[in-house]
C-alpha cells in the first residue's frame, strides 16, 4: 500500500505593520494594545496594503522556487466566526503570488502548489466567557501547500525542517512552530491502486517530530483500516502528544461553502520587474550555499549541522570567517560556546564575547601559541568580560613556550638533572620518555607546547 | 425671507461682511426643521451645530462654504454623532471616527446640521425601507422622494440646508434628487474616498453631493473630492475646478443619446421632455446622435448579482460580536449571529443578504458572479467607446417622476426598475448627474448627463447651460 502525504503550512510574518493596517504587527504586547479600526472591522473601513508583506512574500517565493503570479489579487472568503471581525478574511484564492515551486530535501524535489498571503484572524481565549485578542488580527500570513508527493513521515520533517530553515535565513519569520508562527497541517491517505486513496487531515500539530509520528501513525492506521475491509471516511484529526496517536475531531462536511470573489477594496497589484530585481538582488545567503561552502572550508559535517540550525551562531561565523581558521573557529562556535550559551539559556548577542576577541582567540589557536586547554579558560572570560584577549594570555602568563631555543634549554636542563631516565631509555624502557616529559612540562610549568617539547627531546636524547 | 434661501455667493457676502453670522444660519435650519415634517434626519445635531457655529464667528471666512449647514446620509460615518445606516442593527452606534469626505467637509468649516434618513443600508429606492419609517417629498406627501438618499434629497428641496451629502450605488443620489427637482451627482468612481462610508456594494459606492443647484453642486465636489491614502480604490487623478466650465459656450460639444434612454420603457411625457432639450442643445451648436450601448437591457440582474454579492460579504460585520445591536438571549455563537440579524436586519436587507450570499455560493459564483463581471466589462467597454466619439451622454434619469407611496412594496423586483437607466453608470465607473428639466403632475422630471472618466466639470457645463436656459423655479410649494 502507498500513503500520499500533502502538507499545508502557515507562517506568521515579522513585518513591522500588519498586513492591512498600520498597526504593529507584535501579538505579545499587551493585550489589545496593537489594534485600530481596521483590525476590529468596524464600519465604514477600508484595507490597506503593506508593500513590506508582500516583498517579504516575494522573498519567500524565490527562495521556494515559485512562480510568480505578477498579476495578482486579493480575494474574500467569506465566513462566520467571532475570531474573524469583517466576517470575511482577505487572502488569496485566484492569483496566489506563487505557484509551481519545490524544495530540495536529501535525495528529491518536494514539488509546491502554491504560496498566498493572507490575514490571521484575532486569538480567542476561551475561559467562562470566549475573549478575544486583536492584537493577531490582520497580522500577515504566507500558506505554503505541497502537492501529495510526500511518502513518509520522515520525508515531512526533512521537508519541514527545509522549510523552516529556509524561511528563518529569509529573516521574514521566527517559524517557531511551538509558538504558533509556524503551523502544520498535513492530508494523509493510503492507496493499494493507481488512484489516491481518501485523505484525513491532522491539523495544528505542534512540532516536526509530531508531525512525523503523526504521519505514521495516520498512515498505519489507515492501512490497517483498509487491510480490514474498511472504509476510509474523510475527516479532521488532532495529534494527541501524550499517545503519540490521531484523534477524530470531526467528519468533513462536503464542500465547505466560502463564497470567495475578488475583493472590490483592494486593485489588482502588478509585480514589475524592477519591483522583482529589487528583490532577487538583496536575497540574503541561504542554507544551501552556507552548507556547501562550509563543506569546501573542510569543516566537519556534525559540526556543519549545528551552525545551521543555530541561526545566531552562523551569522557570527560568517562574520569572522574571513579571518580565521574556519574549522578552529566552527570546533570553539559548537563547542564551547555554545554549551555556555545553552547552559545560560542566552543568545551568542546577549554575551559579552565580540568578533575581535574571538578572531585573536583562533589566531592564538591555529599558531598553537596557546592549547586547546588555554583556549578554554579563555572563552569561558571573554563570554563574560571585553577584556582583551592577548592582555589576558599575558596577565595569566598564559602563553605557550614555542620558541626552539626556550625548549631546547628546558629538554636539555631535564636531561641534564635525570641520568637515570635516559639510561632507561637507552635500555629500551618506553615509559621513560612519559617520565622526562613529565619533567619537562613540570619546569615549564605547564606552559610548552607539547609536540614541540615532544620532538625536541627525542631528538636529544638520540644523540646520546 | 430667510439669508439660506439666497445662493452661496450672496450669503458669503453678507457673512464676510458680517452682516449675517454663521449662526443665524444654523438657526434658520433648525426652525425649517421644526416647521416641515418630512422625516428628514434620524439624528440632529443641534448642539454640536450651534457651537462650531459660535466658534466660527472668530475665524476668517476663507471658503465659499465657510458657516454653510450641510445634512449628512447616514451611512457616512461622524466621530461622535450615532450613525445608524437607518438600520435597527446600528441604531445605537457611535462611531470613534470620521469618514475622510467628513474631514473634508470640516476643513472648510461647514456644519453639520444632522445625518439623513435613507433607506436601510441604501437597500431601496424610495425611502421606505427605513428602520426609522420612510421619508417625504416636499413637493407632494403622497409620493415618494426616491432613494436610497430619502432624507439628503428631502432636506435640501425642502430647503432646510442649501447642500447635503448622498451616496450612490445604483442610482441613490441621481433618482432622489429628480424625484425632489434637485441637482445630484455620482462622481467617477475613485473621484471621492468611500473610506468611513458604510458599505453597500464596495465597487459601486460613490459619495457625491446634492444641491439646490449646478454651481453650488460643482462647489461641494470641489471640497469632497481627492486621492485618500486610506481608499486604494481612490483616485489620484487631479482635481480640477469643478466650476471653471459652467458658463462655457457649449458649441461644439457633442451629445449621445443611448436608443434604449428613450426606448418604450420610458414614460412618454419624460421623452418628451428630453426631447425639447436636445431639440434646445441642437439650436445651440451641439451635435446630438442617437447611438447604441451593448448589455444595457441588463442592468438590473447585472446589479442584482454584482451589487447583493458585495453586499452579502459587506453586512457579514454586523454579527453582534463588537459593536451593534446584541441579542442576548443565546445558546451558542450560531444563536447570537441568528438571533441578532434577524432582529437587527429589515426584510429587505435579509432579501439582498440571501440573494448575494445565494448568487457566491459554489457553482453559482462562476454561473451569475464572474459571468456579471465579464458582463459589466462588455458594458464599459461600449460606454468607452461611445465617449471615444462624444462628450456627453444624455437622456432621462428615471422612467417616470415620483409615484405613491407604498406602491411597490408588495413587489421586490419593481423597485429595482427605478434604477434602470442609472445602474448602468455605476457599473461603467462614470460620472453622471440628474437635472431638473420640467414637471409632470407637478412633480419633477429628471434629466440625466453621463460623462467620461474624471470629466464631472463637462457634465456642469452642459447641465449649467440647460439650467439657466430653462430657469424653473425648482422649490417646492408650501413645503411647510
Amino acid at each position: 500500500m502507498k500513503p500520499t502525504i500533502g502538507i499545508e503550512v502557515h507562517v506568521e510574518l515579522k513585518s513591522m505593520a500588519k498586513a492591512f493596517s498600520l498597526s504593529k504587527n507584535n501579538f505579545n504586547d499587551e493585550v489589545n494594545s496593537n489594534i485600530n479600526v481596521i483590525d476590529l472591522g468596524h464600519p465604514g473601513v477600508l484595507p490597506r496594503v503593506n508593500k513590506g508583506v508582500i516583498d517579504m512574500a516575494l522573498k519567500a517565493c524565490l527562495a521556494l522556487n515559485f512562480k510568480i503570479n505578477r498579476l495578482m489579487h486579493f480575494d474574500r472568503k467569506n465566513y462566520f466566526y467571532p475570531d474573524l471581525p469583517k466576517g470575511y478574511q482577505i487572502t488569496q484564492q485566484d492569483t496566489p503570488i506563487g505557484y509551481d515551486g519545490y524544495v530540495e530535501v536529501s535525495n528529491k524535489k518536494i514539488y509546491l502548489e502554491r504560496m498566498h498571503i493572507e490575514e490571521d484572524t484575532c486569538k480567542s481565549i476561551h475561559t467562562t466567557d470566549t475573549l478575544l485578542n486583536f492584537n493577531r488580527s490582520g497580522v500577515p500570513l504566507i500558506e505554503i501547500v505541497t502537492k501529495p508527493c510526500i511518502e513518509s513521515g520522515a520525508e515531512a520533517m526533512e521537508y519541514l525542517e527545509k522549510l523552516r530553515e529556509t524561511l528563518l535565513y529569509l529573516g521574514i519569520s521566527d517559524v517557531k512552530i511551538e509558538e504558533g508562527s509556524m503551523r502544520c497541517d498535513v492530508n494523509v491517505s493510503v492507496s493499494d491502486s493507481d488512484k489516491l486513496g481518501t485523505k484525513c487531515e491532522v491539523k495544528n500539530i505542534g512540532s516536526i517530530s509530531n508531525v512525523g509520528l503523526a504521519i505514521d501513525y495516520e498512515i498505519k492506521r489507515q492501512e490497517e483500516l483498509i487491510k480490514k475491509g474498511g472504509k476510509i471516511v474523510p475527516q479532521t484529526r488532532r495529534f494527541d502528544d501524550k499517545t503519540k496517536t490521531t484523534i477524530l475531531m470531526r467528519y468533513k462536511e462536503t464542500g465547505n461553502d466560502y463564497r470567495y470573489f475578488p475583493e472590490p477594496d483592494i486593485p489588482f497589484i502588478y509585480i514589475d520587474d524592477e519591483w522583482l530585481k529589487n528583490i532577487s538582488d538583496n536575497m540574503p545567503v541561504l542554507t544551501d550555499e552556507l552548507k556547501n561552502k562550509y563543506v569546501s572550508l573542510g569543516i566537519n559535517s556534525n559540526n556543519i549541522k549545528t551552525i545551521i540550525a543555530n541561526r545566531n551562531i552562523c551569522n557570527f561565523l560568517e562574520e569572522v570567517i574571513e579571518d580565521v581558521n574556519p574549522v578552529i573557529a566552527s570546533n570553539l562556535l559548537t563547542g564551547d560556546i555554545l554549551s555556555y550559551l545553552n547552559k545560560n539559556i542566552i543568545k551568542i548577542e546577549d554575551t559579552k564575547l565580540t568578533k575581535n576577541n574571538f578572531i585573536k582567540l583562533v589566531n592564538l589557536l591555529d599558531k598553537k601559541t596557546i592549547s586547546s586547554k588555554q583556549a578554554k579558560e579563555i572563552i569561558n572570560i571573554i563570554l563574560e568580560d571585553e577584556k582583551d584577549v592577548l592582555e589576558i594570555v599575558k596577565e595569566n602568563n598564559l602563553e605557550q613556550i614555542s620558541d626552539d631555543s626556550l625548549i631546547l634549554d628546558i629538554v636539555t636542563k631535564v636531561i641534564k638533572n635525570n641520568p637515570d631516565s635516559v639510561k632507561d631509555f637507552k635500555d629500551g624502557k618506553d615509559r621513560a620518555i612519559k617520565y622526562l616529559m613529565g619533567q619537562i612540562m613540570k619546569e615549564s610549568k605547564g606552559q610548552i607546547n607539547p609536540n614541540l617539547a615532544n620532538e625536541a627531546l627525542i631528538r636529544e636524547l638520540s644523540k646520546y | 425671507m430667510r439669508y439660506l434661501d439666497l445662493d452661496i455667493k450672496t450669503i458669503n457676502e453678507k457673512l464676510k461682511a458680517k452682516e449675517i453670522k454663521p449662526i443665524d444660519l444654523v438657526n434658520e435650519a433648525f426652525e425649517r426643521i421644526e416647521k416641515t415634517n418630512l422625516n428628514c434626519f434620524i439624528t440632529l445635531n443641534k448642539e454640536n451645530a450651534i457651537k462650531k457655529a459660535l466658534d466660527l464667528e472668530n475665524k476668517e471666512v476663507d471658503n465659499l462654504l465657510f458657516g454653510l449647514p450641510i445634512a449628512i446620509k447616514d451611512n457616512i460615518l461622524t466621530k461622535n454623532l450615532k450613525t445608524t445606516a437607518a438600520s435597527h442593527i446600528l441604531d445605537d452606534f457611535i462611531p470613534i471616527y470620521d469618514a475622510t469626505v467628513i474631514k473634508k467637509i470640516n476643513e472648510k468649516n461647514m456644519i453639520i446640521i444632522g445625518k439623513t434618513n435613507m433607506d436601510e443600508f441604501a437597500m431601496g429606492s424610495t425611502g421606505e425601507t427605513s428602520y426609522f419609517k420612510n421619508t417625504l417629498n416636499p413637493w407632494n406627501k403622497e409620493v415618494i422622494p426616491g432613494g436610497s438618499s430619502s432624507g439628503s434629497a428631502s432636506c435640501v428641496a425642502a430647503r432646510i440646508t442649501p447642500f447635503s451629502l448622498g451616496t450612490d450605488t445604483g442610482g441613490s443620489i441621481r433618482q432622489p434628487a429628480s424625484f425632489c427637482g434637485l441637482v445630484g451627482l455620482k462622481p467617477t468612481y475613485g473621484r471621492v474616498s468611500r473610506y468611513g462610508v458604510i458599505a453597500f456594494a464596495s465597487s459601486l459606492d460613490q459619495v457625491g453631493p446634492i444641491t439646490r443647484n449646478v454651481y453650488e453642486n460643482a462647489l461641494l465636489l470641489n471640497a469632497i473630492s481627492g486621492y485618500d491614502k486610506n481608499d486604494l480604490t481612490s483616485s489620484k487623478e487631479v482635481v480640477p475646478d469643478f466650476t471653471a466650465l459652467i458658463g462655457k459656450n457649449i458649441k461644439d460639444l457633442k451629445i449621445a443619446v443611448p436608443n434604449y434612454y428613450m426606448s418604450e420603457v420610458i414614460d412618454s411625457e419624460i421623452r418628451q421632455n428630453v426631447s425639447k432639450i436636445i431639440t434646445l442643445l441642437k439650436e445651440n451648436g451641439c451635435t446630438v446622435d442617437y447611438i447604441d450601448i451593448d448589455y444595457l437591457e441588463y442592468a438590473i440582474p447585472l446589479y442584482q448579482v454584482i451589487a447583493l454579492g458585495e453586499a452579502s460579504s459587506n453586512l457579514a460585520r454586523y454579527d453582534g460580536v463588537r459593536y451593534g445591536l446584541k441579542i442576548d438571549n443565546y445558546q451558542n455563537i450560531d444563536d447570537l449571529y441568528k438571533n441578532t440579524r434577524t432582529e437587527g436586519f429589515g426584510s429587505e436587507v435579509k432579501r439582498r443578504i440571501m440573494i448575494g450570499s445565494y448568487i457566491l455560493s459554489g457553482e453559482n459564483a462562476q454561473n451569475y458572479y464572474y459571468k456579471a463581471l465579464k458582463v459589466r466589462k462588455a458594458m464599459t467597454d461600449s460606454f468607452k467607446d461611445v465617449l471615444e466619439k462624444y462628450d456627453l451622454i444624455i437622456g432621462p434619469t428615471n422612467t417616470d417622476v415620483a409615484y405613491k407611496l407604498g406602491t411597490k412594496q408588495d413587489d421586490a423586483l419593481k423597485s429595482f426598475y427605478d434604477d434602470l437607466l442609472t445602474i448602468p453608470v455605476n457599473m461603467a465607473g462614470l460620472p453622471a448627474l440628474s437635472l431638473p428639466i420640467g414637471f409632470k403632475n407637478n412633480l419633477p422630471i429628471g434629466m440625466h448627463i453621463i460623462g467620461n472618466y474624471f470629466e464631472e466639470d463637462k457634465i456642469y457645463q452642459l447641465a449649467s447651460f440647460i439650467e439657466k436656459k430653462l430657469n424653473l423655479n425648482t422649490e417646492p410649494k408650501e413645503v411647510e
